[in-house]
């Protein structure tokens, strides 16, 4: 209950940032520029729309997420208001969950526009609302939940500035780790290589959140992926928020 | 009082260990799923991740005065993408990648010679070969390098003589180029058959060198181009012999007494060519490099 009620308040806060509806505003000009790049094109104009369309909800997805998700904790923490919050009956991490779930809700209905805008320029070019497009979506969603929950961890105990640098490595950390995978097929059996598999199973691999590709060519997807991603997002996101929710019980705000 | 301050206490404790507790379940959790997401095989498209990339001229300005970094980084990816045998058709995309590095970094030599190789050996295409050491000699004119290589697929691969002389030519006078290219231009003209102009070059190396070794190797090819030119006269003139009279010459002083050669020529170290009157062959009495 407490939960949803400073969840509300953020989604409410959100709202009014003046940052996230530009984002959403060169989003839409993204998308809607993909069709002039598709005129630049020779062959397959759909693809380059449907290219930069999920690419434009990715990235901007990702930038609203870490610009609003960083300053979120700190806001309460410089203004002070944190003192007021904490001084009632409420738990410090029912705190950082009503911080995570308003800004998933702001990050939903942001996404949910996106893809609207980005529907409609297919069904422009297509004539019918290809759906499949929607599981792309979802799984980008997915990412953005993740890495909401990255910035609130480190807004918890750091600057918004910091913050950001972070969890946009943190970003690029989970798109690149494949290449340990390169790494460790071409090292020796040993402590180097055990410490690196560690490392690659431990660190990000939002390439499991990425179906842009299979879904833009129509290629095949297992279904057991969909299962263990959602999963291994859910997880993920629960482990992160339990580590946000272990630095901030032992912050000291004096 | 101690059981009010204790009790907080203890049970802010437990809630430490659970929360602890809790991120290691859920660590746990999702290691083992990335080892599960890990096994399923996902289809890709070969190459669909470099077929957008853009011009090296375009991609330069928006490396940010990064681009020697963004040409390392592609050179690295690039050699983990052609050495993937799983990509039936890496190769088609080998001329755009390998521009792309080169306009990133002109400079940079290793791609030109990786490029050249993989085109050369894995996608046999030794006309694309040429073309990215061409374009790596245009942008670096001192690099001795790139012409060595081309000559040395030209001569080896693909037999062309004239176009390996042609590459030795360009680079045996460029700085730090090693003294054997000249020999291997001169190797590259006799196998041509530029036997003149071959002879004049092993006399040269043979005239300037500054050790034995190469004295010898020079002394040998000269021994080899001579043997070529007078076998060759020798054998034409066998053959005018045989138009003549009907047979081969039982002997090469028939030769001189018919007045088809004014005189038999002797090998360079001072020995009768030995004739076969049987096939009117003409070879030399010692083969070059056991003298």
């Amino acid at each position: 209950m407490k939960i949803g009620a400073i969840a509300g308040i953020t989604f409410k806060e959100a709202k009014r940032d003046r940052i996230l509806y530009l984002l959403f505003f060169f989003a839409a000009v993204a998308i809607l520029a993909s069709r002039v790049l598709a005129i630049l094109t020779v062959g397959d104009r759909v693809k380059i729309i449907k290219d930069v369309g999920l690419a434009s909800i990715s990235i901007f997805g990702v930038l609203m997420a870490v610009l609003i998700g960083t300053s979120l904790v700190y806001k309460e923490i410089d203004k002070k208001t944190i003192f007021t919050l904490l001084a009632k009956p409420l738990h410090r991490a029912e705190f950082i969950l009503g911080k995570f779930f308003g800004l998933v809700l702001t990050l939903l209905v942001m996404t949910a526009g996106m893809s609207l805008i980005f529907l409609a320029i297919v069904y422009l070019h297509t004539f019918r609302i290809e759906w499949t497009m929607l599981v792309a979506v979802a799984y980008i969603f997915l990412e953005l939940v993740l890495i909401t929950a990255v910035a609130i961890l480190f807004s918890s105990f750091s600057t918004p500035i910091l913050s950001s640098i972070f969890s946009l490595a943190f970003y690029l950390i989970g798109h690149l780790s494949w290449g340990l995978e390169l790494l460790i097929k071409k090292m020796q059996a040993g402590a180097g290589r055990t410490a690196a598999q560690f490392l690659y199973t431990f660190l990000p691999d939002l390439e499991n959140f990425n179906f842009k590709t299979e879904v833009v060519h129509n290629l095949p997807i297992p279904a057991g992926i969909f299962v263990y991603s959602f999963f291994y997002g859910i997880f993920y996101t629960a482990f992160i928020l339990g580590l946000a929710i272990l630095v901030f019980r032992r912050r000291d705000f004096i | 009082m101690t059981d009010m301050t204790r009790k907080p206490a203890a049970a802010r404790g437990a809630a430490t260990s659970l929360l602890v507790l809790f991120l290691f379940a859920t660590c746990a959790s999702f290691m083992a799923l990335k080892n599960k997401t890990d096994t399923i095989a996902r289809r890709k498209v070969p190459g669909a991740s470099i077929i957008y990339i853009p011009s090296g001229k375009f991609l330069k300005y928006a490396t940010f005065g990064y681009s020697a970094l963004a040409a390392d980084l592609i050179y690295l990816w690039a050699i983990q993408y052609f050495s993937t045998p799983t990509i039936d058709d890496r190769f088609s995309h080998l001329d755009h990648i390998f521009a792309i590095i080169s306009d990133l970094d002109p400079t940079y030599l290793d791609p030109y010679e990786t490029g050249a190789l993989i085109a050369q050996a894995e996608g046999h295409d030794t006309a694309l070969a040429f073309k990215i050491l061409d374009n790596g000699f245009a942008k670096n004119p001192t690099q001795w390098l790139l012409p060595f290589d081309a000559g040395h697929i030209a001569m080896m691969n693909l037999k062309d003589f004239d176009l390996a002389k042609k590459y030795f030519e360009k680079c045996m006078d460029l700085p730090g180029a090693p003294e054997f290219t000249r020999r291997l231009y001169a190797n590259a003209l006799y196998r041509k058959g530029d036997l003149e102009t071959s002879w004049q070059t092993w006399l040269e190396i043979y005239n300037t060198a500054s050790d034995e070794r190469t004295k010898k190797i020079a002394s040998n090819h000269l021994y080899q181009v001579k043997t070529a030119v007078d076998t060759g006269r020798l054998k034409e003139a066998a053959g005018r012999f045989r138009e003549r009279f009907g047979r081969w010459p039982s002997e090469l002083a028939d030769l001189v007494r018919t007045g088809l050669v004014q005189a038999l020529p002797k090998d360079l170290d001072g020995q009768d060519y030995v004739y076969d009157p049987k096939t009117g062959e003409v070879k030399a009495a010692t083969i070059p490099w056991r003298r």
